[in-house]
């Protein structure tokens, strides 16, 4: 749940909510219909819009590997699943915890940033298609600071480490 | 022509299994801890901790840290069982076969959802045969009695078995510098047994750059 509507909520323990207080969590309320309806449409289209998003993908990037794309497929699903949760919990912060911490340094490691930066943008084109203005509207700030966020934390130094294991040369 | 179908793993997209707001539950009523999986974890508070350092030297003396890193090495195996198989489940793949990238950042939120502080791994010396642990904040550091020599002993035990698990060969683990000495982290290098028993002798003498310029020239 977002922060401060918690705060919020452990204020008003043993003291009626003040005006301003209330109008939060009112306008949370009031939003909630159209975060449900975001979140359905995301939901029920995810397959289609990624489906579309990886075929453009390819077709533009006909040079890049297939497992690198695969990968940044997977993280974009991973980052519109975190956006969604992030639309019913009203916590934009769980995107940078749970998606960005994570997802970040692997972007820096496999390198792929060419290939986030175009995807990202084949993204948001299929989902102004798929979803109202008012669903983009709902979306666009968390899914805006995702993709800024693992743009920026890739642009830091990379290292390549592919390898899988270290059985091979630990302990010879 | 990829197919996302294919990428997802039960409709599902593997994401940081360790989150430790996922990861941790607990009950105040029953006063019990447990991970995601319905598993039960144990809180240490501090005083365990110091009674565990205070009641070993008492009555094993110098065998104190034999005893420590023993008792690190049954923990580090069923450690490394828990982690194998939290990975493998969650993955659908064996650990062996993770990319290292992914068992590397699920090893280290792993260490941080345990409240074991940080790890990452040196792969400087690999190619060398050795493989260098690097630990921060750690709570065994911190509350051991000063020795004038790396105190991490259970630590050591359970990378020692964790690592020897992993690999699938007998590695020892021997700790090259340490928190409680002021060292800006714990070392801990990994490695045949054979090919660390000169280590320890040095480890009280030398730094841990030393150490390695010694041990790979």
């Amino acid at each position: 749940m977002n922060p401060h509507i918690a705060a919020i909520f452990d204020e008003a323990e043993n003291r009626y909510l003040k005006p301003e207080e209330l109008k939060l969590i009112t306008q949370y309320v009031a939003s909630m219909p159209e975060r449900l309806d975001t979140y359905r449409s995301l939901r029920d289209r995810e397959l289609e819009i990624m489906e579309t998003v990886a075929a453009q993908l390819q077709q533009e990037m006909p040079q890049a590997p297939e497992a690198l794309i695969e990968r940044c497929l997977k993280h974009a699903l991973l980052m519109l699943r975190y956006c969604a949760l992030s639309l019913l919990t009203h916590d934009e912060t769980l995107v940078q915890r749970r998606f960005v911490d994570w997802v970040g340094p692997l972007t820096r490691i496999y390198d792929t940033k060419a290939i986030d930066a175009k995807l990202y943008r084949l993204l948001n084109q299929q989902l102004s298609k798929a979803l109202t203005p008012k669903q983009l509207g709902c979306l666009s700030p968390s899914l805006a600071f995702a993709q800024e966020a693992i743009l920026s934390t890739a642009s830091m130094n990379s290292a390549s480490m592919n390898s899988t294991s270290m059985n091979a040369t630990v302990g010879n | 022509m990829i197919s996302v179908a294919d990428l997802l793993i039960n409709n599902k997209v593997p994401g940081n299994f360790f989150t430790p707001e996922v990861y941790v539950h607990g009950d105040l009523e029953v006063g019990l801890l447990e991970n995601r999986q319905g598993d039960r974890l144990l809180a240490v508070p501090e005083t365990l901790i110091q009674a565990i350092y205070s009641g070993l030297d008492k009555e094993t003396g110098q065998a104190a840290r034999m005893v420590l890193f023993n008792c690190g090495k049954w923990w580090g195996k069923s450690f490394y069982i828990r982690f194998s198989e939290q990975m493998t489940g969650y993955y659908g793949i064996p650990l062996a076969n993770l990319p290292m990238a992914e068992f590397l950042q699920a090893l280290q939120e792993c260490w941080i959802a345990h409240g074991w502080g940080k790890i990452d791994l040196d792969q400087t010396y690999q190619n060398r045969g050795f493989l260098i642990a690097k630990t921060w904040n750690s709570a065994f550091a911190r509350l051991a009695p000063s020795q004038g020599q790396p105190v991490c002993h259970l630590e050591a035990g359970v990378l020692a078995a964790f690592f020897s698990q992993l690999t699938g060969k007998e590695l020892h683990c021997v700790q090259t510098s340490c928190e409680s000495m002021a060292a800006d982290c714990n070392r801990f290098l990994l490695g045949l047994p054979q090919r660390l028993e000169p280590i320890e002798a040095m480890v009280p003498n030398l730094d841990h750059d030393a150490i390695m310029q010694e041990l790979c020239p």
